[in-house]
C-alpha cells in the first residue's frame, strides 16, 4: 500500500472541520491548523442560528472529527506558503515547517470594525452595539440592557455596515447579515417583548429558503418595523440615549428617531493572514479580499494555484449551510486532484 | 439646440459627482437644505440618472435645484461616492445657460445675486465687501449695522482690520493687479458669459412681466423690486 498522502488544512471553522471529516473519511491524512485555541470559528460566539433558531453547538457536535488519521494543531497561525518539487510547504512565525501534498484554506472571515465608520459611533457612544456584541449578550443568557441598566424600550437595527460602501473599500453586499438582523429583531423581542424594534434597511436581501418567512415572522408577529433608509449619522443625547438621521425614501421625507440602543449589522471581511498567504505562489485574491477561484461557476473551490483549493466563506460571506456544502465540494476537488496525479 | 442631457455630460464636473446612485437616503439625511425646505437631494441625483429629458428640464426650471447650500456634506458621506452637491452645481450652471432659472423664483433670484455678490467679487475680490452692503438696499441688516456701516472706518481699524487699505490683514484691499486676474479668470473659465445670459434671460422676463420703462426697454431697478418682493410659493 503506497503512503497516505497528505492534506493540510488551514482554518478550523465549520469549513476546515466538515472538510477534514470528510477527507479523512475517504483515507487521506489531514491536519487542521487553527490559529485560536479551539476550533469551531465564528460559530463559537453565537446564540442561535438563521432560519430555525438552532444552536450552534449542535452544528459542531456533529462535525467535530474524530479520526486516528487528522491531526489538530491549536495557537498557531499560518502566515505563509511555499511550493517545493510539487509539496507544499507552511510556515507560521515560529518557524513551524509542514509539509503537505495538497492545500486546503478555510480561513473564513472577520467582522468589519464598526468604529472604523465614525459616524455611527461604535466606540464613542455607549450604547451602540454590533451583531457580534449582540449574539455573545444573548449567548451569555443575558438580557439586553442599556449602559444604564434598563431594557431598552427602543432598539433600532442598522443594515449593510462595512458593507456595500465605497467609503470603507468594501463594495459588496456581506450576503448573511439582512438573516441576521431579522434574527436578531425576533431575538429581541422575544427577550424583551415591551421593546420596539426598528430595521433601517436600503435592501431586504433574504435570499435563503425560509428567511422571508422569518421577515413575515417578524413583522406579524413581533411587529418590528422595517424603514428602507440607511443610517447616516448617530448623535448622544445627554442621557445618553441616541439620535438617529436617515431618510425615509418610501416617504421621501428626511427622518429623526430616538433609540435607546443601535446596534449595527456588521459586514464581513476576508481573514487578515489571506494577503500573506498569497506570497510565493499563485493564489490570487478578488476585488474584495476574498481568495480568487480559478471559475467562478465551475470550479467555485479551486484557487489560481494548482494543488491549493478553498472551503467556506473564505470564497466569499456565507451562511453555515452553505458553508458545510462548499466544505464538502472542496473535498471532492481535492480527491480529484490527489487522484489524478496518482495515475 | 442641444439635449439637456448632454449639456450636463458636457460638463467635466458631472462626472466626478455622479458615480450611480442606489437611492439609500443618507444624503438627504444629512443634508440641513432638505431639513428646511421640500427638498430631496436624493431624488435629484435619481433624476439625473434616469437621463429622463422631461424630467431634467423641469429640474432645471423648479426652484428645487437651488436650495442647496453648497455645504458638501453629501460628497463625504455617499456609499457610492457620488456628490448630489456637485451634480446641482452642474444643473445650475445649465439652468443659468439655457435660460430656465427665469422661470421659477428662487431661480430668477440669480439676477440679485450675480449684482450683489458675482459683483462684489469683480469690483472687492470679496463676495461680501463691508462698503457693498450700503444700507439703502439692505434694511434687514437692521439699526445696529447701519450704526456699524456708518463708522466702518473706526469699526474695523478696532478690531484690527485694513480694511480697504494696501498692506496685509483682514478686510484689505486687494491689489490692482490680482483683480485684473480675477477677472481673466472668470472670463477664460465661463463666467462672462454665464454672467450675460443671466442679464439677458432676467431682461426678457422683465419684458415679459411688463416691468419696462415709457420706451418699452427693461427697467431693472422695477425688476430688481418685483424680486425682492416675490411671494414665496412654498
Ligand atoms: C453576527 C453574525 C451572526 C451569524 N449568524 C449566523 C446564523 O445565525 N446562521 C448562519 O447560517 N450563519 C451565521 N453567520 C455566518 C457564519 O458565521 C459563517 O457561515 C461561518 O462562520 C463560516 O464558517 P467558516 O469555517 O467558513 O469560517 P470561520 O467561522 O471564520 O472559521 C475560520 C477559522 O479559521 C481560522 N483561521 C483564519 N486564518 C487562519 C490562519 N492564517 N491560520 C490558522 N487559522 C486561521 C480562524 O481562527 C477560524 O477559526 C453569522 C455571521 C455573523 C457575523
Ligand atoms: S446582506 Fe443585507 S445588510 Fe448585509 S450587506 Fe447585504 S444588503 Fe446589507
Ligand atoms: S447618498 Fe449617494 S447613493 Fe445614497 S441616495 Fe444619496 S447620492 Fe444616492
Ligand atoms: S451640498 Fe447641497 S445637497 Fe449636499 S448636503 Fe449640502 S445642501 Fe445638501
Amino acid at each position: 500500500m503506497t503512503k497516505k498522502k497528505h492534506i493540510a488544512i488551514i482554518g478550523g471553522g465549520i469549513a476546515g472541520l466538515e472538510a477534514g471529516s470528510v477527507l479523512t473519511r475517504q483515507g487521506y491524512k489531514v491536519t487542521i491548523i487553527e490559529k485560536e485555541n479551539k476550533t469551531g470559528g465564528l460559530l463559537n460566539h453565537w446564540s442561535s442560528l438563521f432560519p430555525d433558531f438552532s444552536l450552534p453547538g449542535e452544528v459542531l457536535a456533529r462535525i467535530q472529527p474524530e479520526n486516528p488519521d487528522l491531526t489538530l494543531i491549536h495557537n498557531t497561525c499560518i502566515e505563509s506558503i511555499k511550493k517545493e518539487n510539487g509539496r507544499f510547504e507552511l510556515f507560521d512565525k515560529r518557524h513551524l515547517k509542514l509539509y503537505a501534498d495538497a492545500l486546503l484554506l478555510a480561513t473564513g472571515l472577520s467582522v468589519f470594525d464598526a468604529s472604523l465608520k465614525e459616524e455611527y459611533g461604535y466606540g464613542l457612544f455607549i450604547n451602540v452595539i454590533t451583531s457580534s456584541d449582540f449574539e455573545r449578550i444573548h449567548k451569555a443568557g443575558q438580557k439586553l440592557l442599556t449602559a444604564q441598566g434598563d431594557p431598552p424600550k427602543r432598539v433600532a437595527i442598522i443594515h449593510c455596515v462595512g458593507s456595500r460602501d465605497a467609503k470603507v473599500g468594501n463594495g459588496y453586499c456581506s450576503k448573511v447579515c439582512c438573516i441576521t438582523g431579522v434574527k436578531q429583531a425576533i431575538a429581541i423581542s422575544r427577550m424583551l417583548p415591551e421593546c420596539e424594534v426598528f430595521n433601517f434597511y436600503m435592501d431586504l436581501r433574504l435570499y435563503g429558503s425560509k428567511y422571508d418567512a422569518l421577515y413575515l415572522e417578524a413583522q406579524k408577529r413581533h411587529q418590528i418595523q422595517f424603514i428602507r433608509g440607511r443610517l447616516s449619522e448617530v448623535s448622544e443625547n445627554q442621557d445618553q440615549s441616541l439620535q438617529l438621521k436617515a431618510e425615509d425614501t418610501l416617504q421621501g421625507r428626511p427622518l429623526r428617531m430616538q433609540a435607546d440602543m443601535i446596534l449595527l449589522l456588521t459586514g464581513l471581511e476576508a481573514a487578515r493572514q489571506n494577503e500573506n498567504l498569497c506570497k510565493n505562489n499563485h493564489l490570487e485574491l478578488d476585488e474584495n479580499r476574498f481568495f480568487k477561484s480559478e471559475n467562478m461557476q465551475y470550479h467555485r473551490n479551486c484557487s489560481r494555484q494548482e494543488g491549493i483549493f478553498m472551503a467556506g466563506s473564505c470564497i466569499c460571506p456565507m451562511s453555515v449551510n452553505e458553508t458545510l456544502d462548499s466544505a464538502r465540494s472542496a473535498a471532492i476537488e481535492v480527491d480529484n486532484y490527489l487522484t489524478q496525479k496518482e495515475r | 439646440m442641444k439635449m439637456v442631457v448632454q449639456q450636463l455630460a458636457d460638463d467635466v464636473r458631472l462626472k466626478e459627482g455622479m458615480n450611480a446612485c442606489m437611492n439609500c437616503g443618507i444624503c438627504t439625511a444629512v443634508c440641513p437644505a432638505a431639513e428646511y425646505f421640500e427638498y430631496d437631494p436624493r431624488s435629484i441625483v435619481v433624476a439625473v440618472q434616469s437621463g429622463n429629458e422631461e424630467k431634467i428640464q423641469q429640474l432645471l426650471t423648479s426652484d428645487t435645484i437651488w436650495m442647496c447650500g453648497q455645504c458638501m456634506s453629501c460628497k463625504t458621506r455617499c456609499p457610492r461616492s457620488n456628490c448630489p452637491g456637485i451634480i446641482i452645481n452642474v444643473l445650475r450652471k445649465v439652468s443659468q445657460a439655457t435660460g430656465a432659472f427665469v422661470q421659477s423664483r428662487l431661480g430668477r433670484q440669480q439676477y440679485l445675486i450675480m449684482k450683489t455678490i458675482g459683483a462684489n467679487l469683480l469690483r472687492y475680490g470679496y463676495c461680501i465687501h463691508p462698503s457693498a452692503v450700503d444700507i439703502q438696499n439692505h434694511p434687514e441688516q437692521g439699526p445696529v449695522w447701519e450704526w456699524v456701516y456708518s463708522n466702518r472706518e473706526e469699526v474695523y481699524e478696532r478690531l484690527g482690520a485694513n480694511l480697504d487699505r494696501e498692506g496685509p490683514g483682514a478686510m484689505r484691499k486687494i491689489a490692482t493687479n490680482d483683480l485684473l486676474e480675477l477677472a481673466v479668470i472668470f472670463e477664460q473659465s465661463g463666467g462672462t458669459v454665464l454672467w450675460q445670459s443671466i442679464e439677458t434671460h432676467s431682461k426678457n422676463k422683465a419684458i415679459e412681466l411688463g416691468l419696462v420703462d415709457s420706451q418699452g426697454n427693461p427697467c431693472m431697478d422695477l425688476y430688481t423690486n418685483y424680486l425682492l418682493n416675490e411671494d414665496p410659493e412654498f
